[in-house]
């Protein structure tokens, strides 16, 4: 079981991949009841200038998301995790998520996010903070 | 005050004017619903609800805001709990456009809608305040 004193700050964190499919988007779009067309249709997208459909914002900050509970591991919780979604994710692009410890203090992490395509392009860049129970 | 029909009609004026809307949203996490959203994320489903649950559902269901859902892109987005989340809550979640701005960048002129959103449990205390910025381009 894992405590505050077990992270350091410059403590990378595991990495997490993904590649979303029109599959997954039409999931998504289910599931979170956001049906915007520009995720599901690739004409309608294209009538609004872009190549094809793109993933949802909050399903890219979801990945981040999951990224960040898998590395605590069931511990600690998640006070707070902030992006800006610098790029549009497209279908098929694959995005590795990544990130670090910045700042470490008695209550918890603060933790530095971003997202990239193979190309090095950044599509989401935050912040989280997470906090642990004090060491026993 | 609900905000239907076309958003490019509205002139800046006109969303400006929008500033200080607020709307009211009960919702009850469900464990089907919190599972349902696992699968599609890809992520295993546990006794924690995934940190964005609520973001996506304020998102996607976003009941008087349609107005602004279209041709929107999602900008920025930012939640802080004061406790967790759990299946079974019920969550009181009232929602105000705090922002309505213009910036003009590499894609031309833009309108940025920021909506604020504060989230009480059954006990009227807080659980989450989120805010989320969307993004409009002129065409």
């Amino acid at each position: 079981m894992k405590h505050l004193s077990d992270y350091q700050v410059n403590d990378r964190i595991a990495e997490r991949e993904w590649s979303p499919t029109y599959a997954q988007l039409r999931q998504y779009a289910e599931a979170s009841g956001d049906l915007n067309p520009i995720h599901l249709d690739d004409a309608y997208a294209r009538r609004a200038g872009l190549d094809g459909v793109i993933a949802h914002g909050m399903l890219t900050m979801a990945q981040a998301g999951a990224m960040l509970m898998e590395w605590m591991g069931g511990e600690g919780t998640l006070k707070s995790f902030a992006v800006r979604f610098e790029r549009m994710v497209s279908v098929g692009e694959r995005i590795k998520f990544s990130g670090y410890v910045k700042d470490k203090d008695s209550d918890g992490l603060a933790c530095v996010l971003v997202a990239t395509n193979d190309k090095g392009e950044k599509k989401l860049s935050g912040s989280a903070v997470l906090c642990f129970e004090s060491d026993r | 005050m609900s905000f239907k029909g076309e958003w490019l009609d509205l002139s800046s004026q006109a969303l400006r004017d929008v500033i200080g809307w607020e709307g009211e949203v009960t919702v009850r996490i469900e464990e089907g619903a919190v599972r349902k959203f696992a699968e599609a994320v890809g992520i295993p489903f546990g006794k924690r609800v995934p940190p964005t649950f609520l973001g996506a559902l304020m998102q996607g269901g976003a009941e008087g805001l349609e107005a602004f859902q279209d041709g929107t892109v999602h900008g920025e987005q930012s939640i802080t709990y004061h406790r967790p989340v759990e299946i079974g809550d019920c969550i009181t979640c009232t929602r105000k456009v705090s922002d309505v701005y213009e910036r003009t960048g590499k894609l031309g002129k833009m309108t940025l809608v920021v909506v604020d959103t504060k989230g009480l449990s059954a006990d009227g205390k807080v659980v989450f305040e989120s805010s989320s910025t969307v993004i409009h381009s002129a065409r």
